[in-house]
């Protein structure tokens, strides 16, 4: 039966780890293994919104193990833009290719195309719900950089009330003990409360703070996030807020030496310049690691075995 | 109400038919709505009383109708909207067979997703899907969008 990837809420604790076993197989193959993996396979990469990024490093991923990619980077190249319905061009494009990789601004969409699609549909972000191979390549980081997950304690910095990655993380760490959180937000970008709602209410704590520095020294991982000018109503507050949640090396002194500084990128003005090349920067490994993990998925859901 | 007026406004018994009770009061515009948009439903007579006395409930609303059977489809849509009712079977008179409906734990294309940028709202000819997160299916999930919302918010579907 074919497997889709298209929400961490579909996941066990047990799956996920399988994951990111099978990242850290991929990354101790040799290339030339590697591009033989998938030779004669082809990935859509369909975006009907554009994320370069996302797409790049899906394509990247595809290449590394020799497959081949098909696609487009935004609605306007589609048949979508003619009024096409997206489950005839779910059924059409699966005739070209062994996988489909769908980003959709429609919550949901990857879901629709999964079940009418005859072959492996993974979800690369659909509108503010779900992008799970970002989750999968933090959590992949995360085990990289500390050699462990539970039981660390994880700071948020920055847009934690509309961040999806922010949210599916917080998610999936719980699942994997981590108990700690500080969450660091201005008052109108706080944390929903019905994350923080659990049945074991014991065992989570959520320290809420303005400030960035308290949490620099307590925590083992800083994952930064973009605040974005159009969440706020009113211009002023954006302006008194961004600031303040502006990562400098200097405010790193007192930082626990293993800490790791991750971010989904791209960075706006949160992380300083001058933060790349201190020991704690982790955020362009951590790019390089979602290559790596959706080398992982890619395989994982084409049924190659390593 | 007294006893007195309540004879006189009370709903004829009916010899064959089918009996919503234990409506709470209010409630039965809700289901006389989901009634009348069933094509079947178009000629059989129905009747709908408000505010009736009830030990239980303080106040309830029922409805009789008409006919002899009513389809699983109905009920279910019924469930969802208003679960919690009994509905009764009528045959010379006498209620022959009784079921207290709940709402399912799973919902197939009876209620519309509220959240705007869900797929089953962008693109026509999606059935909508919802999974109930409590034992009482007061609280479902959208299994498209993911969002959770109270069962009460929603829209049933029009057919
Ligand atoms: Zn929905």
């Amino acid at each position: 039966m074919k497997k889709d990837l298209i929400s961490m809420e579909d996941l066990t604790v047990d799956e996920i780890k399988d994951y990111l076993r099978l990242a850290h197989s991929v990354e101790d193959l040799p290339a030339d293994e590697r591009y033989r993996l998938l030779q004669g396979k082809i990935m859509a990469a369909m975006f009907f919104e554009p994320s370069t990024r996302t797409r790049l490093s899906f394509e990247s991923a595809m290449h590394r193990l020799g497959g081949g990619v098909i696609g487009f980077a935004e609605k306007s190249a589609t048949s979508v833009s003619k009024g096409e319905s997206f489950t005839d061009t779910i059924y059409t494009v699966e005739n070209y290719c062994d996988i489909m990789v769908i980003r959709h601004p429609g919550e949901g969409t990857a879901r629709l195309a999964a079940r009418v699609s005859s072959i492996p549909v993974i979800n690369a972000g659909d509108g503010s719900n779900q992008h799970p191979t970002q989750t999968l390549l933090d959590l992949f980081t995360i085990e990289k950089d500390l050699g462990k997950i539970s039981g660390i304690k994880v700071a948020f910095v920055g847009d934690l009330k509309y961040s999806r990655t922010v949210h599916s993380l917080i998610r999936a760490l719980m699942k994997f003990d981590v108990t700690e959180f500080i969450l660091v937000a201005p008052e109108s970008l706080r944390l929903p409360k019905y994350f923080m709602m659990t049945d074991e209410p014991n065992k989570y704590h959520f320290y809420e703070t303005n400030h960035l520095e308290e949490a620099i020294s307590k925590c083992d991982i800083l994952y930064m996030t973009r605040i974005q000018r159009e969440r706020f109503p009113d211009l002023l507050e954006y302006e008194k807020v961004k600031d303040s949640y502006l990562l400098t090396a200097a405010m790193l002194e007192e930082a626990r030496p293993h800490l790791r500084v991750l971010h989904p990128l791209p960075r706006v003005n949160e992380i300083a310049y001058d933060v790349d090349k201190t020991k704690y920067a982790g955020y362009f490994p951590q790019a390089r690691n979602g290559v790596i993990m959706r080398e992982a998925i890619l395989l994982k859901h084409l049924g190659v075995k390593i | 109400m007294s006893e007195r007026n309540e004879k006189v406004l009370m709903i004829p018994k009916i010899k064959l038919g089918i009996v919503i009770d234990h409506i709470p009061a209010g409630e039965g515009v809700k289901i006389l709505e989901i009634i009348s948009r069933y094509e079947e439903m178009q000629d059989v007579p129905v009747t709908l009383g408000l505010n009736y006395d009830s030990k239980k409930m303080g106040r309830k609303d029922l409805i009789k109708m008409q006919l002899e059977f009513l389809s699983p489809e109905i009920i279910q849509h019924i469930s969802i909207v208003v679960p919690g009712v009994t509905i009764k079977a009528i045959k010379d008179y006498r209620v022959y067979s009784k079921v207290v409906v709940q709402a399912p734990k799973v919902i197939k294309n009876l209620l519309l997703c509220k959240n705007p940028n869900c797929v089953t709202n962008l693109e026509s000819g999606i059935e909508t899907l919802f999974h109930a997160v409590d034992e009482e299916s007061n609280r479902v999930r959208c299994n498209f969008c993911e969002r959770i919302f109270d069962r009460s918010e929603l829209k049933p579907i029009i057919k």
